[in-house]
């Protein structure tokens, strides 16, 4: 998956590694509830976890070009309010409506991305500032009312099924397809991990660093701008603070998921694992009768624990 | 007694052995100079004196007591200091503070600021270094200034044993007479040097004696009177390397390049010269001069403020890196490290990384393509990688990853190439290939830009020498007129100016 090939072994068998734990889980939940291992419930996890897969995706390649963007959550709730006041206020059709929020979701997006690139601001500064500005802005054009009432046809978004599937079990894969074919297979894929392994031989090496930030933090802003539709489709309402705390949801399961926090290394796969693997603990130990305090300590062991892991690989790797 | 001494020591990493059973030894006053192309296992020994790793066998003495350097700290403690080829000072403390760090604390911790710069102040000025402030921070000093900080912290730490890794790889000459003097002068105080350089004059200036390794084998060690640089590369290499610099005779052609009043006060100002089809220019200078300034402005890093740049007779604007290579400009930057390569990345997929272009097979890379020009560029440039395209550049040895930069650029099928310290830290082997590429790219009607603080390399490689000062033009020279004593005036020329008047 990465064009670091000497070290391909060893991140295969970092996703192998995930996916014998998230087999292994299943398999303890499955024995410790009756209902979790039902593929009825575990079609309904992908639905609660599309929305954090969505940015977990963008996420990725963000991380890989070692930034990170804070203002996700604030991008989706912003979307989010941004197709209620368009539809109901404004009067636009619905379609119109959410084409437009996810415009505004990318501009969002598309604004980190030039802070970043032109200004030089390091990118946990400028998306620190923008999730407390774009949250602002929701919060500001909702006057806290929330929105209801969308036409019947707008929930198969997020509650509907297409070919007996979740709607959003197509939209993940999808989406989950384009970018992971996206990193490993092109050119800008490869720009990506040069610019997080070392950027200034990436802009000595005449890649267009700036460019591709851009589309990354665009990209990012589109992935929370669609999360946050799906949301209000999925529970049928309007709200500002919608999308709290997914910025942390997201960074968790990449680097769960193999990546370096401090870019050029990371895969979708492994992300994508890494995300099933948290939201089948949440879920199943939640059906198992574990508080959700516990849940969140043990998921906090798993991210150390491969943390871990990973500097004992690069150790082995040196060597 | 002998203040430093090694006896049969050798290291190996993983089944690889680094270093095969060595002696070594310093005695006061004396300058011990350490030879060997990269990977013959300088670097191993002088971690093993420095206390950065603990032999697998063999013994260190200190003054006839055998002792084990648990940290390069405890090293410290026992009289031997290394002075590390990247200088490790933090930038946003005062010299002063840089110099005696802790050393000085009080019962609490408590360091004493005035007794902190007097000490440093009376060091500087062992060292002949009075013109520096010890209360200024070292973020605004040189490379040249840098090191001379890091020596005096050494002094101040009551070095015995003065471990030196090439301390003039990144200074101009006239920063390198300064060192030297100082170094001379450390020998006078009865301190004990281990001095490593790929520099032979240099070396045949200042060592007592030297001693050198091949592929992590112990050759010789010889009094320094009497020998030759060829000698030393002799012993080196394991065979003679009749011409240093083969640059062959090659057809000049029509001008490719003119830069006419390029300037971006205030590193560089006016600056005009043409470049022709198979001709090398070289570009001389003191470090700061405003040479690799100019390869930026070239290469499309930074917008000239004034200035036109002509590409075959026509006007061209570059506007950043990507317009250069559109324009068949390619740029090896001075610090392969941070601006050539990415270490973590194979070899195919850095010289492929400025040509992505050729590989794509409809919207995707294609691997095969990419292996093909990694196992190329190996076949083409000599690049020695045992585990061929996928081996990872950072691996590689200095001389290797310069030719991989080359590469790299290469594929780009550049008009003008602009070399910035080529043979920077590459070993004598691989300088000498490096240097016959050269030579066989102007044949080809390559347009060669070469910026070098080597003066040797300037005069034997060039076929026109410009010389800039303090961002100015200052002399240009056939290579016929291009004497070291014309050009070293040039390169000072307009300093002297600036101080008369």
């Amino acid at each position: 998956m990465s064009p670091t090939s000497g070290r391909l072994n060893l991140l295969l068998s970092h996703e192998a590694m995930l996916a014998i734990l998230l087999a292994v889980t299943l398999l303890i939940l499955s024995l410790l509830s009756d209902s979790f291992f039902s593929t009825a419930n575990l079609l309904n996890q992908v639905r609660l976890t599309a929305e954090i897969g969505l940015i977990t995706l963008a996420m990725t390649l963000v991380i890989i070009t070692g930034g990170i963007d804070l203002s996700v959550g604030s991008i989706a709730g912003l979307s989010a309010i941004m197709l209620g006041l368009l539809w109901q206020k404004a009067g636009l059709p619905l379609p119109l409506a959410a084409v437009t929020s996810l415009g505004i979701a990318v501009l969002a997006g598309l604004g980190n991305g030039v802070i970043i690139t032109r200004f030089r601001v390091p990118p946990l500064i400028a998306t620190l500032a923008t999730m407390a500005f774009y949250r602002g802005l929701a919060e500001g054009f909702s006057q806290s009312r929330s929105v209801r009432g969308y036409p019947e046809g707008f929930y198969i978004l997020g509650q509907g099924e297409v070919l007996g599937l979740p709607t959003q079990v197509w939209i993940l894969i999808v989406a989950a397809v384009l970018v992971g074919t996206a990193l490993s297979a092109t050119a800008f894929g490869r720009t990506v991990f040069a610019i997080g392994a070392n950027e200034t031989a990436a802009r000595f090496s005449s890649l267009p660093v700036d460019r591709v930030k851009l589309i990354v933090y665009g990209l990012s802003g589109f992935m929370s701008g669609l999360s946050g539709l799906l949301l209000v489709s999925r529970v049928t309402t309007t709200r500002s603070d919608m999308g709290m705390g997914w910025e942390l949801d997201a960074i968790t399961a990449v680097v769960l998921g193999g990546a370096s926090i401090f870019g050029g290394r990371g895969t979708v796969l492994g992300s994508v694992l890494a995300l099933a693997l948290i939201q089948c603990l949440k879920s199943g130990l939640s059906l198992a009768g574990v508080k959700a305090d516990g849940t969140i300590v043990l998921i906090g062991l798993f991210l150390i624990g491969a943390v871990l892991l990973g500097n004992l690989m690069d150790r082995i790797a040196a060597r | 007694m002998i203040p430093l001494r090694v006896t049969d020591v050798s290291k190996s990493y993983g089944g690889v052995q680094a270093l095969k059973p060595t002696s070594f030894d310093v005695r006061a006053g004396e300058i011990h100079a350490l030879l060997g192309e990269n990977g013959a296992g300088k670097s191993t020994l002088i971690r093993i004196m420095s206390g950065l790793i603990a032999p697998d066998s063999g013994a260190i003495e200190i003054d006839g007591e055998i002792v084990h350097f648990r940290s390069p700290r405890d090293a410290t403690r026992h009289g031997v200091v290394t002075v590390h080829q990247e200088l490790l000072l933090f930038p946003d403390l005062s010299i002063a503070e840089n110099i005696c760090m802790a050393d000085d604390a009080g019962p609490f911790g408590h360091i004493d600021r005035d007794a902190q710069v007097r000490k440093a102040r009376q060091l500087l000025a062992e060292l002949d270094s009075a013109d520096l402030d010890p209360e200024m921070p070292v973020r605004h000093l040189s490379v040249a200034q840098r090191q001379r900080v890091e020596i005096a912290r050494a002094l101040g730490r009551q070095a015995k044993v003065l471990i030196m890794d090439e301390p003039t790889a990144s200074l101009a000459d006239a920063d390198v007479a300064r060192l030297v003097a100082i170094v001379q002068r450390l020998r006078g105080r009865g301190v004990g040097i281990v001095y490593v350089s790929h520099k032979l004059s240099e070396v045949r200036l200042l060592a007592d004696r030297v001693t050198v390794l091949r592929d992590g084998r112990f050759v010789d060690t010889r009094e320094a009177k009497g020998m030759t640089e060829a000698d030393m590369i002799a012993l080196m290499v394991g065979r003679s390397i009749s011409e240093l610099y083969p640059k062959g005779e090659s057809r000049i052609g029509a001008e490719v390049l003119r830069v006419d009043g390029l300037t971006l006060a205030p590193r560089v100002r006016n600056i005009s010269f043409t470049l022709r089809a198979g001709e090398i220019l070289g570009l001389a200078g003191l470090v700061g001069a405003g040479r690799t300034e100019v390869a930026r402005l070239l290469f499309g890093l930074d917008r000239p403020s004034s200035g036109r740049i002509f590409l075959d007779g026509r006007e061209v604007s570059v506007s950043s890196p990507e317009a250069a290579v559109a324009l068949g400009i390619a740029y090896v930057p001075e610090d392969r490290g941070a601006q050539g390569l990415v270490k973590t990345m194979p070899v195919s997929a850095n010289v492929t990384m400025a040509s992505l272009g050729q590989l794509l097979r409809g919207p995707f890379l294609s691997r095969s393509t990419e292996y093909a020009a990694g196992a190329e560029a190996i076949r083409r440039l000599g690049i020695r990688a045992p585990r061929g395209p996928q081996h990872l550049a950072g691996k590689l040895s200095g001389g290797n990853q310069q030719k991989v930069v080359i590469a790299k650029w290469l594929r780009t099928a550049p008009r003008v190439l602009i070399l910035d310290e080529p043979t920077r830290g590459v070993d004598v082997g691989a300088k000498a290939e490096i240097h016959a590429l050269m030579g066989d790219l102007t044949r080809q009607g390559l347009a060669i830009l070469m910026i070098s603080s080597e003066l040797p390399e300037v005069l034997g490689m060039s076929d026109r020498v410009l010389v800039v000062s303090q961002g100015r033009m200052t002399g240009l020279f056939e290579r016929a007129d291009a004497t070291p004593e014309r050009v070293g005036a040039a390169m000072v020329a307009e300093m002297q100016e600036a101080t008369a008047s």
